[in-house]
């Protein structure tokens, strides 16, 4: 799931939050340099793996969505790193 | 997920190919460096900003006190380029706060406001305690000269570092008791002496503190 080059940048920036913060959806763009549609695409597919929560606010022009990182993701980001660690130790 | 209407879902492209482990793994380590960087506050820059402005306003009562015998305190002109360039800091504060709080929201904003009560409790006391310490009769150069250069340093990093031994933030723990022992150390330098004494440590200070970051980022 994180194995993917926009999911783990994804991952990467919310991770890099503190525990219990979301950030919204525009800066989160800004960041990752995605397109819209391909942001909410690999969004929704790391939300349907639990590994984020996403929660829309306001309506209309004034409406706002922000994303945060779950524990899930956080543990899966964790794993990820210390497998990537365990398959470049022994190359 | 709909935050804008010509934001439609497209089908990814990038899970066709084969992804490197070793170019994972430089990918992740960039991207974490990059968004710690864009999500940090205080930022190098905001600490270099806060050394010039604090030496300079150190510097300006430290210019306007220095041939004084005796102390007779700061002059109302000293005074203005003291609270101006404390001034120059805090909207530089404000604006780093802002850059790196763009978007983000949650327990840590909350958190932020709160941390700042005993802050501001700790620096109005030096206030206050002047005011006392007039009251009570004691001397211009120490009502006027050691306690308000000496007074904010200390007990701000004495706040400091409570907050950052609770949140175990050893980087910024270091700094707060550099802080209080420049503030406590300046104090031998007599009335006049001090503010110059105190703005130079405080300014060396914050370069330190600016190098250290940038240094334990590339690390």
């Amino acid at each position: 799931m994180i194995h993917v080059p926009a999911r783990l940048r994804i991952v990467a920036t919310l991770a890099a939050l503190p525990d219990g913060d979301t950030l919204s959806f525009t800066r989160l763009q800004n960041m990752i340099g995605l397109t819209p549609g391909n942001l909410i695409t690999h969004l929704r597919k790391l939300q349907d793996a639990g590994y984020l929560s996403t929660k829309k606010t306001g309506n209309g022009v004034a409406s706002r969505t922000s994303v945060a990182l779950s524990n899930r993701g956080r543990a899966a980001l964790d794993t990820y790193t210390a497998a990537l660690r365990d398959l470049l130790g022994g190359l | 997920m709909n935050e804008e209407n010509d934001k439609d879902e497209t089908p990814t492209v990038d899970e066709r190919g084969e992804f490197d482990p070793r170019a994972a793994a430089t990918l992740l380590a960039q991207t974490t460096r990059r968004a710690q960087r864009q999500f940090a506050f205080p930022s190098p820059l905001l600490s270099l900003i806060q050394a010039a402005a604090l030496l300079a306003a150190y510097g300006a009562i430290w210019l306007s006190v220095r041939d004084q015998h005796p102390y007779s305190g700061p002059s109302g002109t000293a005074l203005v380029e003291l609270y101006g360039f404390v001034g120059v800091a805090a909207i530089a504060v404000g604006l780093d706060g802002r850059r790196a709080r763009a978007g983000v929201s949650g327990r840590s904003s909350r958190q932020g406001w709160i941390r700042a009560i005993p802050f501001t409790a700790a620096y109005l006391a030096v206030y206050v305690l002047m005011g006392a310490l007039r009251f009570d009769g004691f001397s211009t150069a120490i009502v006027y000269g050691i306690v308000p250069a000496v007074g904010p340093l200390i007990v701000l990093g004495a706040a400091a570092a409570g907050d950052a031994a609770a949140r175990e933030d050893w980087q910024v723990l270091g700094f707060a008791i550099a802080l209080i022992a420049v503030g406590a150390g300046s104090a031998f330098a007599g009335p006049s002496g001090v503010w110059g004494v105190a703005g130079v440590g405080l300014c060396a200070l914050l370069v330190c503190s600016a190098i250290a970051k940038v240094w334990l980022r590339r690390a």
